[in-house]
């Protein structure tokens, strides 16, 4: 690991505070390196996945000599270096021709790792796709799993987990809905195969509320066979995927905050007895008065009352 | 003419579909923006022609995808645009470092939280003046308690008349010449002596 000193002046305290580990994450960093052969196509590759992950991304243009299901000790140290949970390694070789490599860490070591070949025959990258507008900076990217193949098997779901985690973008509470124009499938009829493919949405008026959507591939069209594999050790899994518990902030109620910022408070008050409110006195409004006055069928009543008190009085 | 063609246009634009209707009903994790379509892909247009079925797959997924946006995530408007509030996300997706640990607290606030000691409220150095309208320090210069100096008449209490006390009345008694004096001549208490003398013979 990276030995780290103490902070000397605030501003690289608050880049160290930066690193350290928070309760809700900060987006994954992306780094992509290039391995010490890579082709045409797998550069291409590598280029294009940087642009999507643009800004989140570092990419490397020098040559590095990992080859991580032998030892995957470059990608914790590079890891830990940039400060990168996801690791994109592109190499080529006659055994695995245009490789790519991809690996998540957790607390800057290897977490997972999984190995995909392109086709370079059906490849396109962003740049191929000229005319069609290109996914601006930043922007969150839809995402669409599709094909039966998906469910079929563990290894399938940990390339989709994979794939979805590397593409999720940024932990946000709402998207802008102008902003949700890019849309990136990954489609698998057959087990091992995964078809990548981006396209813009074009939304057409249908003439209902909803709007009819048209894609118009934007690239890049990736066709990847499944490799390697090197799966997450079942500790080091259960310790990545705790949830910190939610704290739950007591809502206080009837305290709102108005326009201009000052807090108004509503209070209950209960609800006002009328028949105890002091009205004008008068002699003709007494209350005494008026149960004298219809005493026709209470008088019974009201003696019996009266006797008790009068011999307690006496 | 016109109308007959806006009749036409109309007409074309109701064909429109706009519901994504398949076998298997779309699953969505909309916290993370996400579609999931179990629905196998059309095995013979994938031999025969691979892009027309995977395009007519990602159309269907992109379609049932803004339709969640725009019919079940509450929409709020802003000054910047329509905004759609998403829902926690249901996939679990590994961390990239560990949770963090609550700091050990030290010994100090264990101490303190033993003995229920409290950090004391600053309350702040200045004080509203009723009459001046206006917030004054609470001492020092114009303060709150230089306010017996600058009165022009000062009640006189006539028990302590005789005293300069009163001249100034902020000044402790005991810096007074006469309170040094009776201090000086007080009856010295056992072992305090020789101090006194010293003190005496100093004045």
């Amino acid at each position: 690991m990276i030995r780290i000193g103490k902070p000397r002046n605030a501003r690289s305290k608050r880049a160290l505070a930066e690193r350290d580990p928070k309760l809700i994450e900060n987006q994954k960093t992306t780094l992509i390196l290039r391995g010490t052969s890579a082709s045409e196509t797998i550069q291409s590759v590598l280029t294009d996945l940087h642009a999507l992950k643009k800004p989140a991304s570092i990419k490397f243009s020098k040559k590095n000599d990992i080859h991580p299901f032998d030892d995957h000790s470059g990608f914790d140290f590079l890891s830990g270096k940039n400060d990168a949970s996801l690791v994109v390694l592109g190499s080529h070789s006659k055994k695995r021709p245009h490789n790519l490599t991809v690996a998540r860490t957790f607390d800057h070591k290897v977490l997972d790792m999984l190995e995909f070949g392109v086709d370079e025959k059906t490849y396109k990258s962003l740049e191929a796709f000229k005319e069609v507008e290109k996914p601006r900076v930043g922007m969150k990217p839809l995402l669409l799993f599709s094909g039966a193949a998906w469910e079929q098997s563990d290894q399938m779901k940990r390339v989709r987990n994979f794939w979805m985690d590397f593409f999720r973008g940024e932990n946000v509470k709402a998207v802008d809905v102008e902003g949700l124009q890019y849309v990136l499938s990954f489609l698998a009829a057959e087990e091992g195969k995964v078809h990548i493919r981006g396209s813009m949405i074009r939304t057409k008026r249908s003439g209902q509320k909803l709007p009819r959507v048209e894609v118009e591939e934007t690239g890049p069209r990736l066709d990847l066979t499944v490799r390697r594999e090197q799966e997450a050790q079942p500790e080091m899994w259960k310790e990545a995927i705790k949830t910190p518990f939610k704290q739950v902030t007591k809502t206080k109620k009837n305290i709102s905050t108005d326009i201009i910022g000052d807090k108004i408070g509503r209070i209950h008050t209960g609800k006002q007895d009328l028949s105890k409110l002091q009205s004008r006195k008068m002699k003709g409004l007494k209350k005494r008065d008026i149960d004298h006055m219809d005493m026709d069928d209470a008088t019974l009543v009201d003696e019996e009352e009266a006797a008790p008190k009068r011999a307690r009085r006496s | 003419m016109s109308t007959t063609a806006a009749a036409a246009a109309a007409a074309k634009r109701e064909k429109l579909v706009v519901t994504v209707d398949k076998p298997i009903p779309l699953e969505f994790d909309m916290g993370h923006l996400t579609a999931f379509d179990n629905n196998p892909l059309d095995p013979e247009l994938y031999r025969t022609n691979r892009e027309a079925c995977l395009t007519a797959a990602m159309r269907d997924g992109a379609q049932a995808l803004i339709n969640q946006v725009l019919t079940v995530l509450p929409l709020k408007a802003t000054a910047d645009g329509i905004f759609a509030e998403l829902p926690d996300p249901v996939t679990t997706l590994p961390r990239e470092k560990p949770i963090p640990k609550d700091r050990e607290p030290t010994k100090w606030e264990l101490f303190a939280k033993k003995k229920g000691i409290k950090a004391k409220k600053k309350d702040g150095k200045l004080v509203y003046d009723e009459e001046k309208q206006e917030w004054v320090p609470k001492w020092g210069y114009k303060g709150k308690n230089k306010e017996a100096e600058a009165q022009w008449l000062v009640e006189v209490d006539d028990k302590k008349a005789h005293s300069s006390h009163c001249e100034k009345p902020r000044q402790p008694q005991r810096n007074t010449v006469s309170g040094r004096l009776r201090r000086l001549f007080a009856a010295p208490k056992e072992g305090h002596v020789a101090l006194c003398f010293d003190r005496g013979q100093r004045g």
